[in-house]
């Protein structure tokens, strides 16, 4: 049942295409997090990737019988780990190492580091994790120092996170299909910032890291925050990102973590990244986070600055502006936004607050074309100022 | 002259405790001077924005005999109050005026200079009105907000021969005008790429909520040439954040470390040949400067000089080689990079590849660098001698137009051609129209 239902809502949302991968999330147990919440999140965001048919395999209860708990991870181009509880059975542990060594792929995704410390090849798969007494017997501390990552052998324990912020991460690999596009630095929204993780680290690849600062009561090293793992023929996508409590699912909105997560399971899946690269990138400044789970795309931006009221939130404003700024002056692309521009100036529905700030953008990019539904807004005094401040310049 | 006086009292020009003075004649009250120079004799002085750098600006001015600061113009009535006081106890007298439109302070005041300290937006509007009665000025940096309205300063300044000096303290400082004088004197060789470090931008605050206008600000007059915003509570010091009235950190540093890269260039009085870098820019929030910026400039004789933020530094050279420290001083004020080896100046200090250079006698090397050891006193000087200042408004111009073109790759996101002769960008309609700013009715610079 759940199956049809999976299909026809494909079905619906990208015409009869055929998806290309299927996922597999398993969840059901989480010690620190609200695995009820995430897991529909993950698959949200997996989903509109376009690319993935995902299927869900939930665990019994903490505590219950394990032993018939076996998904057939075979049936999958990636397993998405959303699981932190109660150690599989041992054919189920099998299961998933031989489908990892065969060349499946496996996202591991924030607490999933967290389970089955005795689980060797497990651990190998994830190549960090923490909490569940880690040690030194675990493995080194990952980190990045001097522009490469380091492994550090000194006792202590693995895995902590200091105080929840907003913190910024650097992209390590820029040529990484998962971060083709990614910016050298930008900000998370907040959240836990994972760190000291230890295990064995092996056929790691780091993308990203962030610096754990001891003000936010972190370790004062540069923390791997998204890697590849190489397992056997498997490829393994780990993402330290995205803490999810009951009605805490911030951090799943970030641009960045969406992003990598949608890349990082075709990456696993397939080896290749051929979704393109998103319009909208995170930045330093300020986090950027996508309500649906998705990137904008030009129209649901328009559509949202056409709401546009002073004092409210100027993101797809900003958004805009910003794609305009992508174009880099290609005239015949800055046209297109003149004309989706000038739609909105003659469109009644739209703000006046909406108006008044296309006015500004108008007035460099704008071409005479723009000047008869400006000149019209300079006969409202709603929208007299900014029509004059564009008029002025493009007249000149 | 007296009924206009009366006038703007019954406007509402907000009487000091001292209104009933008039300074055309200095009260002999104000002698707490030690009488070295008589008060008539005296330069007098308007104060235009009494905030934190027009305080600072004033302390100096206080302290120097030849001057007589006889009002004060502030359209935050509070700012303005505070000043009177500290004037009048330094003078241990009451004659100042305070005046909230520096039209009416302009009108009604017999002025010999003025120190004015205002957001960007403001500086070519009130400038220009000054110095076409005159008065000799003293002008915090950046000099304008837009490319043209720092070619209308430099243009009112000669026409009417005033004397300028930009608040580019640095000049007047020891260690600036040695390094300068090292480079210029070739003690690195031939210089071919320059790096200015400037700090990085502010955090982002959101959009707060509408708040009602303190009692004795004059919002609208704050907004003056800028685009009509309802006030939430960025006053002072915090505009700096907003395109609108700044360029931020980046139009802001302009006029220090950009300016003394262009000294030791020797190339005080040219601008790039080309502009090209990228900016980061918040996508939300009241607040729109870019909080990184990093750009390339190429000169016509093949110099190349990067201006960046200090963080961007930082990362591109994992915290280890600019100018070959780590560090706080990582990443902020200029670096030479010559034949021989380069030479780092910021406000901490010098560096040099050669240490030993530093130990060079300034006073040994040919080619002499214009020297001031108070940036404030040297202003005065000019005034009495007719000289040019160490920081003239013509080169002010050049050191903001490079952080002012620098805005303008960065917000087209494109290549800029510039003609440093004529001023203009070469082949790009769109991006030449931000050279200018639009100004709100009924604002305008006055016609020179």
């Amino acid at each position: 049942m759940k199956n049809i239902l999976i299909i026809c809502l494909v079905a619906l949302l990208f015409g009869c295409k055929q998806t290309e991968y299927k996922a597999l999330i398993v969840t059901g147990q989480n010690n620190a997090h609200a695995w009820e919440e995430s897991h529909p999140i993950l698959k949200k965001i997996i989903e509109n990737t376009g690319l993935f048919q995902v299927d869900v395999a939930i665990s019994p209860k903490k505590g219950e019988n394990m032993s018939t708990f076996s998904p057939e991870f075979k049936k999958y181009d990636v397993v998405v780990m959303d699981y932190d509880g109660d150690m599989w059975a041992p054919d189920t542990r099998k299961n998933f190492e031989q489908y990892v060594k065969n060349g499946g792929g496996v996202i591991v995704y924030h607490a999933a580091n967290n389970p089955f410390p005795e689980w060797k090849e497990y651990n190998k798969i994830t190549g960090l994790g923490g909490w569940g007494n880690r040690n030194e017997q675990s493995g080194p501390y990952l980190r990045w120092v001097d522009g490469a990552p380091k492994k550090m052998y000194n006792p202590g324990p693995g895995g902590s996170h200091g105080d929840r912020h907003a913190y910024v991460l650097t992209t390590r690999n820029e040529e990484h299909p998962i971060m083709k596009g990614f910016p050298k630095r930008w900000r998370h929204v907040r959240d836990e910032l994972y760190a000291e993780l230890r295990g064995p680290a092996e056929n790691v690849e780091v993308l990203a890291t962030a610096y754990s600062a001891p003000k936010t009561r972190g370790t004062g090293f540069h923390e791997p925050m998204l890697f590849t793992v190489k397992y056997g023929k498997g490829r393994v996508f780990h993402t330290t990102l995205g803490h999810v409590g009951v009605d805490d699912f911030i951090a799943t909105q970030c641009a960045g973590f969406i992003y990598t997560l949608q890349r990082g399971a075709e990456w696993a899946a397939s080896g290749k990244v051929t979704q393109p690269v998103p319009e909208d990138m995170p930045n330093v400044a300020i986090p950027l986070l996508l309500p649906g789970f998705k990137q904008y795309t030009l129209e649901k931006l328009f559509a949202l600055a056409r709401k546009y009221e002073v004092g409210k939130s100027e993101k797809p404003l900003s958004l805009i502006a910003e794609r305009i700024r992508k174009t880099k002056g290609d005239t015949g692309k800055i046209k297109e936004f003149e004309k989706q521009i000038i739609k909105l100036l003659e469109d009644e529905k739209a703000t006046t607050a909406s108006k008044n700030y296309f006015c500004r953008e108008l007035s460099w990019m704008g071409s005479q074309q723009a000047v008869p539904s400006l000149e019209k807004l300079a006969k409202n005094p709603a929208t007299k100022e900014m029509a004059e401040y564009a008029l002025f310049r493009l007249k000149k | 002259m007296k009924s206009n006086r009366r006038e703007f009292l019954k406007k509402g020009m907000w009487a000091a405790a001292s209104a009933v003075v008039l300074p055309n004649i200095i009260p002999s009250s104000a002698l707490g001077m030690g009488n070295s120079v008589a008060p008539n004799s005296r330069l007098t002085m308007g104060i235009i924005g009494a905030g934190g750098m027009g305080n600072a600006n004033m302390g100096h001015f206080l302290n120097d005999k030849r001057i007589q600061i006889t009002s004060v113009c502030d359209v935050d009535e509070r700012n303005a109050k505070r000043a009177i006081d500290r004037i009048d106890k330094k003078y241990g007298s009451s004659g100042v005026n305070g005046y909230g439109d520096f039209r009416e302070m302009l009108n009604n005041e017999k002025l010999d200079t003025t120190m004015m300290a205002l957001p960007d937006h403001w500086h070519s509007i009130i400038a220009v009105s000054v110095a076409k009665k005159g008065i000799h000025i003293y002008g915090e940096k950046p000099l304008a907000r837009s490319v043209y309205e720092g070619k209308k300063i430099v243009e009112a300044v000669k026409k009417n021969n005033v004397t300028w000096q930009t608040g580019s303290w640095q000049r007047s400082v020891g260690h600036f005008h040695k390094a300068v004088s090292l480079v210029r004197n070739g003690l690195i060789g031939k210089v071919n790429y320059v790096e200015v470090g400037l700090p990085d931008g502010n955090a982002t605050i959101g959009t707060p909520p509408i708040k009602n206008v303190p009692k004795g600000v004059d919002w609208d007059m704050w907004l003056g040439p800028a685009p009509k915003v309802p006030f939430r509570g960025i006053l002072h010091f915090h505009w700096r954040w907003i395109m609108d009235y700044s360029g931020g950190q980046l139009t802001d540093w302009a006029g220090h470390h950009i300016d003394i890269a262009h000294w030791g260039l020797n190339m005080e009085n040219q601008g790039p040949k080309t502009i090209e870098g990228k900016g980061v820019y918040p996508v939300d929030g009241i607040y729109d400067v870019p909080v990184e910026y990093d750009f390339m400039c190429e000169y016509d004789n093949g110099v190349r000089l990067r201006v960046a933020n200090q963080q961007t530094y930082h990362e591109s050279r994992q915290g280890k080689e600019w100018g070959g420290r780590q560090g706080n001083r990582l990443g902020m004020g200029a670096v030479w990079y010559g034949e021989n080896g380069w030479i780092q100046v910021n406000r901490h200090g010098i560096w040099a590849s050669n240490p030993e250079l530093l130990k060079t006698p300034i006073e040994s090397l040919d080619t002499k660098i214009y020297h001031s050891t108070d940036h404030w006193k040297n202003f005065v000087d000019c005034i009495q001698d007719n000289k040019k200042t160490i920081a003239p408004a013509e080169v002010a111009h050049r050191s903001v137009s490079v952080a002012l073109l620098g805005e303008i790759a960065m917000l087209t996101g494109q290549k800029i051609n510039w003609d440093y002769q004529k001023e203009e960008i070469v082949g790009n309609e769109m991006a030449s129209r931000l050279l200018m700013r639009p100004m709100r009715n009924p604002w305008a610079i006055p016609t020179i």
